[in-house]
Formats: structure tokens, C-alpha cells, sequence
């Protein structure tokens, strides 16, 4: 066989390197990679930066500076990276701490996935658990200012909020595997560890309907509220009068009395009777989910029982026209961008459950009717414009706001004008100006 | 002789063979790249009144046009032939209409008509005498449904897109049930069906601009194309030719957008503008046997034609 042909000489080099490599291959803070004096290591670098020497006084202490390892996450001599860091910022943490952030997390905190833990952590120590900078909510609300306001000035909060462990009894602060909002796990599961509901007052309180596979966030604000039992704030007078049966078939099942829309109708006959006689009814309406597409039927935060605010319901299904809309919001350019679309209050102009017109626009006539309502369009400075005024391009078309003007917003083109200057506007029916 | 050729020269003569080769053998040639080739528009009737919001067009073999003016509530037929609209428009304005959006012919030239604002699809004959509503007859449970948009296959069978009961319902020429289709369970919201040669039911799903599709006596549906935002803003509406590619109508986008049978992208047409040849918040397309195009081009109040070009 040709093994027998080997040198000697490369079976004995070749194991050489090999051992040589399992050697200097170890972990880096396993050998004394720069020659430091014998136990000086951190003892050294505290001769010169002597605010170290109060941190190691707090009550939680990083382990690696406890032991004096500063080479652990520093080179002494010189670096790339500030601070003397041997890697990365956003990087260097994960060399130990790779658990904080799960592969396909769910969801996942910004800061943790930038690698800014300093942003919640003390890198050396500090007075608070797992060296956090600040304590408890605190350190959450400070970055969390609108639920900070919201949480602080509601009437009835939610109790676990209030104790040690604040947020994070319902949030993991770095990701969640399986949960959106860094929640440890979704609701009902989540809400089940403290609420028990075979209690009886829990029976009662719910109308003894078998809530205990329901999502509990589907009426109840888990960071308080201003209802009692922290309903959210706009809820759905069957709801906060405790009329579930209003709605609902008797408490064995959640079952509904009737299907989507029909439902509805019971109570808001009007409404949907109208909203049926109309030329064209939003298709929503009429699937299978109907009327629950955009609001919700229990309690919100948002007024009409919307499922959020006016612009993300409806950028639910219209995400192209809202990208516009943003679009429009944060180009420097658009400084006259319409009240509506900056506000992304889809609803001043189109109607969201039915209309005789297209595109569901509320009124008939776009320029008198709709643009009219708040601006003067009769004095508009430059051109004749309204029903009598025929569009050069096409016959059937008359001089309208919308015939330079597009409403919904234009990216990056000024005034909301459908063409980025007015030169390539005019000049789609002025052709005899082109030069 | 090969030996007298240059370099070039061979390499012609290679192409040339292979080219033959692909001709004679039939081999795919893959989808070549089509352009729409403007030819004229509709804006009137005979009597010169304009079309408003024109939403639904239908084409048959006879070169004849069917237009649901939607804005007045209204069909019109036209004839539309060597390249022209010829003189002659029929109005039809029934009382059982209010507000026509989409309008097929059947092999026979019957005109089926979905109304909005009934929620119903509508039977006329050729001439446009009303022949009723169309009532599915053997449903199964549920029996409720709500048409978003129908299609009429080459048999004359009739696919009805039910978004109350998430299926597609194919009847019988009929009207009789035959079978469903349940909707797939991830989707956006599907706004329109379309049947191809083979059978193929096609969906548009406008929200994630996705086509799903299921074959010929499948039992479901199954994503045809991956996500199409890339080309599209707001697809609304599809349909197909006679060699199975796939034309989705983008209604915000204003732009047909061409794709293969196996659903790759083969390209884009027109784009949003008032212009003739552009097109504004678009509905409903047809192509007939010839290769023509016409398009319900809604908020320019006119039905374009165009030529398919190679």
C-alpha cells in the first residue's frame, strides 16, 4: 500500500503542527496573549483609570472586570475600534452573550439587534441588576416616552406594572422567539400565569362566557386604562354594559348570533342599509370577515373601534398609496402637503365603507365638492380651472385639481404635483410652449 | 466550404442552424417580449355622449365590444374592425342594471354582466334582452355567497369569485354547480379570476400583488408567483390570452404587467398618464383571437385599443 511509502519525517512535522495548533488555538483570555507580569493584568490598568476602581465598589459587577480581565474586551496597546474595544461594539457582547438573541426570533428589541447594549447596560457595573444603567420602568420609559405618558396618567393600571420586576414580567427585553412585542409569550397564555380562571370572580366578571382561550388584549389594555377592569378606553357599549349577549349566543360558546355584517346590522341598521345602497360598497364589507377587517368589536384605543389609527388600517391592504403618503411626509420639498395626507387621515376624502364614486371619494365633484371644502380653488392664481374647462389630452376630461395635483401624496415631487417640476407639467397639454 | 469561412462566418452559419433547429423541431423559444401598439380610443356613443368611468370591456372572435360605462350605468356595443370603431353603437341601459363593472361573452355571444351595486351577475342575450340573474343552482353549504368578479371559460363554464365564502364557484353553462375551489389560507384579498386555455384558474391577489392558481381539477390553490411589488402597485384585475400568458391590470399603478404562463415576468406595458396610450386607475382588460387589446381605462372616462407587437 502506499502508506507505506510516507515519510516519517511529514507524519512527525505534520503532528507537530497539529499540536501546536491545539495549543495556541485556545481562547484567548486562557493564555497571556501579551506578556502581562504575573497576576497584573487588570491590577495594571487600575493604576491609571481609577473611576474603575468605584465601579468595582457597586453591587453588580461585570465578572470579567470582577476578575481583572479588562483584555477580555480590551487590547492594551492600540485598536481599531474606540475605546481600545478588541472588536466591534455591536459585535463584542455576542462573543459571550449569543443566548440574548434566539436565531429567528419573533421579535426582537432594536437596540439588542444594533448591538447597542450600553444603551441599557452599564459595560463595568453598576447598583442594579445585570448591570442595567437605570432601574426597573424606568429605564424603559425613558426611551418609551408615549407609553410612559399613557402608562402614568391612566386611572386603573395594571398591577403587575407596578411591581419589581415591572415590564419585564410580560416583556423579554431582548427578543422573544416566539412572540411579537418581546412578549414571553402571546396572550392568553401570557395573561393565564397570573390570572387564574377558574376563579369564580373571574367567572363572573367575564359573564361566565369560556374566555380562557380568548385573546385577552382584545378588550383589556394591558398597560392600564381609564375603564375599570383596564378596558381599553374606547370600547363597545356592549362591552363596558356587560351585554356580551348582545352579540354573543349564551355563555357555552363564543360563537356569534350571526355572521359579520349581518350581525352589525342588528344594532346599526341605518348605517349599513345605507352603506349597502350605495354605488360601490368597500369590498371589505362584504367578505368573510366584513365589518372586523378594521374595527374591532370589543374595545380599542383608537375612536370608532378602529384596529389602529385611520392610515395603518387602511394601510393594511393600500400599502402602496401610504408609502406615497410618508413618502411625501418626510420629503423637504412638499412643504404645502395637504393637512389630510399629512396627517394620514385617509377618511377627509374617501368614504371607507361605501360611495357612489370611484375610488370611494366622498363627493361627486372632486374640485368643487372634495379640494373645495379647503381651498379657495375659484381664486387659484394661474389657471382657469372647473366643469366647464376642457382638458386638452382627452375630451372627456375636464380641468380639475387632480388633473395636476395628485391627493394622496407624491413622493418626492413639490406642491403634490403629479410631476416633479412645473415645466414637465405644463407642457402635457401646452405642447406648442415645448422649446 | 466550412473551410472558406472566417471566424464570423462560422459563427453565423452555427446561429443560423440553430435557429432552424428551434423552428423546425419546435422548441421552446421562451416568452419573447411583447409591446402594446396604440391603435385608437373609444370616448362616446353615436350620439357623442361620454363615456363616465368605463369600467368592464369585453371582446368576442366577431369583433364585437361590449363596454360597461359604469359612471352611467349603462352597456354599450360596438363593432370594432380593420383597426377601426365602426358606426353603429347599441345602447343598453336595462332597469335590472345600476352599475355595470365587468361583462364577458359566452361562445354563444350571450353577455354576462357583473353588477357592483347588486352585488349580482346579469344575463343578457346577444341583442341585450335581460335573461335574468344568474342564481347558482346545487350549491353546497354554504350556500350564501358574494361575487367579487366571475370569468367565463371556453366551454361556457362560469367561475364566480366568492369572498364572502372564500372560494372559487365553477357552474355549468347553466348555471349549475359543478365544483369549488377553497381559497388559499394565507392571502390578501383576491379581486379578480381568470380561466386560462388549459383550465388553469388564476387569482389576483392585489394586496401582497401575488398570482395564485390552480390547475385544471385541483382542489386548491397554491401561489403562482412570489410577491410582484417589484413591477406592480395595486393588480386589481387579470386575465389571459389564447397562448396562456398572464396580463394583470395594475389599477394604481396604471400598467398592464405581462407574464409568463409559469408566472415569470415578461414586461410592462403603458404606465399612468391622460395621454393616449397611457392609462389612469385602469379596470378591466381584454385580448382577442387577433391579438388586440382593449382596456377599460376608468378615470380617463375611455376604452383604449392597442395592438399586441412581438
Amino acid at each position: 500500500m502506499k502508506i507505506k511509502n510516507i515519510n516519517l519525517g511529514y507524519v512527525t512535522l505534520f503532528s507537530v503542527c497539529l499540536m501546536s495548533f491545539l495549543t495556541f488555538a485556545a481562547p484567548v483570555h486562557s493564555k497571556n496573549e501579551f506578556k502581562l507580569k504575573l497576576g497584573a493584568k487588570g491590577q495594571i490598568c487600575l493604576k491609571c483609570h481609577e473611576t474603575l476602581k468605584k465601579t468595582l465598589k457597586s453591587r453588580f459587577v461585570h465578572p470579567l472586570l470582577k476578575k481583572g480581565e479588562c483584555i477580555g474586551c480590551h487590547v492594551p496597546h492600540t485598536s481599531s475600534h474606540k475605546s481600545l474595544l478588541n472588536e466591534d461594539r455591536a459585535k463584542l457582547c455576542y462573543n459571550c452573550h449569543k443566548e440574548v438573541l434566539p436565531e429567528n426570533a419573533r421579535s426582537s428589541h432594536d437596540v439588542v439587534v444594533e448591538g447597542n447594549c450600553k444603551t441599557c447596560h452599564d459595560s463595568h457595573g453598576s447598583n442594579n441588576r445585570f448591570i442595567l444603567s437605570k432601574s426597573g420602568n424606568e429605564l424603559c420609559l425613558d426611551c418609551h416616552k408615549d407609553m410612559s405618558a399613557d402608562v402614568r396618567k391612566v386611572r386603573f393600571k395594571h398591577k403587575s406594572l407596578e411591581n419589581r420586576k415591572g415590564c419585564l414580567n410580560c416583556h423579554d427585553p431582548h427578543a422573544s422567539a416566539k412572540s411579537s412585542f418581546l412578549l414571553e409569550s402571546q396572550a392568553p397564555t401570557l395573561c393565564l400565569k397570573c390570572h387564574k380562571t377558574d376563579k369564580a370572580s373571574f367567572a363572573k366578571k367575564h359573564m361566565n362566557y369560556p374566555v380562557k382561550n380568548a385573546d385577552c388584549t382584545s378588550c383589556h389594555n394591558p398597560h392600564g386604562s381609564n375603564n375599570r377592569g383596564i378596558i381599553f378606553d374606547v370600547a363597545h357599549a356592549a362591552v363596558t354594559e356587560g351585554k356580551c349577549t348582545e352579540c354573543h349566543q349564551k355563555p357555552t360558546s363564543l360563537k356569534t348570533k350571526k355572521k359579520t355584517t349581518q350581525l352589525c346590522r342588528e344594532c346599526h341598521k341605518d348605517m349599513v342599509d345605507q352603506t349597502f345602497n350605495k354605488n360601490r360598497v368597500h369590498w371589505p364589507l362584504v367578505d368573510k370577515v366584513g365589518c372586523v377587517n378594521c374595527h374591532d368589536p370589543h374595545a380599542t384605543k383608537e375612536q370608532k373601534l378602529l384596529k389602529g389609527s385611520i392610515v395603518n388600517v387602511c394601510g393594511r391592504c393600500h400599502a402602496d398609496t401610504v408609502e406615497l403618503q410618508e413618502w411625501s411626509i418626510k420629503n423637504p420639498k412638499n412643504d404645502r402637503l395637504c393637512e389630510p395626507v399629512k396627517k394620514g387621515n385617509c377618511i377627509t376624502c374617501h368614504s371607507p365603507h361605501a360611495a357612489d364614486n370611484v375610488l370611494l371619494i366622498t363627493q361627486k365633484s372632486v374640485t368643487n365638492d372634495l379640494c373645495g371644502r379647503c381651498h379657495e380653488w375659484e381664486t387659484h392664481s394661474t389657471h382657469p380651472i372647473g366643469a366647464k374647462i376642457i382638458d386638452n389630452r382627452n375630451k372627456n376630461l375636464t380641468v380639475e385639481c387632480l388633473t395636476c395635483h395628485q391627493a394622496c401624496g407624491t413622493g418626492n415631487k413639490p406642491a403634490m404635483l403629479t410631476f416633479s417640476n412645473t415645466y414637465e407639467l405644463c407642457l402635457q397639454c401646452h405642447v406648442e410652449r415645448r422649446t | 466550404m466550412t473551410e472558406m469561412l472566417n471566424g464570423s462566418g462560422k459563427i453565423l452559419l452555427i446561429l443560423a442552424g440553430l435557429l432552424v433547429s428551434l423552428l423546425f423541431l419546435r422548441l421552446p423559444l421562451g416568452d419573447t417580449a411583447s409591446k402594446f401598439r396604440y391603435i385608437t380610443s373609444i370616448y362616446a356613443d353615436d350620439k357623442g355622449l361620454g363615456l363616465k368611468q368605463p369600467e368592464g370591456v369585453a371582446c368576442s372572435g366577431e369583433s364585437l365590444l361590449i363596454v360597461a360605462d359604469s359612471g352611467n350605468g349603462r352597456l354599450l356595443r360596438y363593432t370594432f374592425k380593420d383597426g377601426a370603431v365602426e358606426i353603429g353603437t347599441v345602447e343598453m341601459k336595462p332597469d335590472q342594471l345600476s352599475y355595470p363593472i365587468k361583462t364577458e361573452f359566452d361562445s354563444r355571444g350571450e353577455i354576462y354582466v357583473f353588477d357592483r351595486k347588486q352585488r349580482s351577475i346579469v344575463r343578457f342575450s346577444p341583442a341585450g334582452a335581460f335573461r335574468g340573474y344568474l342564481k347558482p343552482a346545487g350549491l353546497p353549504s354554504p350556500a350564501t355567497f358574494v361575487p367579487r368578479s366571475f370569468t367565463i371559460d371556453r366551454n361556457d363554464n362560469i367561475y364566480i369569485l366568492d369572498i364572502l365564502s372564500e372560494r372559487v364557484l365553477k357552474l355549468d353553462p347553466e348555471g349549475r354547480y359543478v365544483r369549488q375551489i377553497k381559497f388559499p389560507q394565507e392571502y390578501g384579498f383576491f379581486s379578480d379570476v381568470a380561466v386560462d386555455f388549459k383550465g388553469t384558474v388564476l387569482l389576483i391577489d392585489g394586496v401582497h400583488g401575488m398570482v395564485f392558481s390552480a390547475e385544471k381539477n385541483s382542489a386548491s390553490f397554491s401561489r403562482l408567483t412570489s410577491s410582484l411589488k417589484e413591477y406592480v402597485r395595486f393588480p386589481a384585475s387579470l386575465t389571459t390570452d389564447e397562448r396562456g400568458r398572464i396580463y394583470l391590470v395594475d389599477r394604481n399603478g396604471g400598467s398592464i404587467i405581462i407574464l409568463g404562463q409559469d408566472g415569470s415576468f415578461i414586461g410592462r406595458q403603458s404606465g399612468m398618464g391622460w395621454k393616449e396610450g397611457s392609462l389612469n386607475y385602469p379596470a378591466q382588460m381584454c385580448i382577442n383571437n387577433k391579438g388586440e387589446v382593449f382596456i377599460a381605462d376608468t378615470r380617463n372616462h375611455r376604452i383604449q385599443i392597442f395592438a399586441v407587437v412581438e
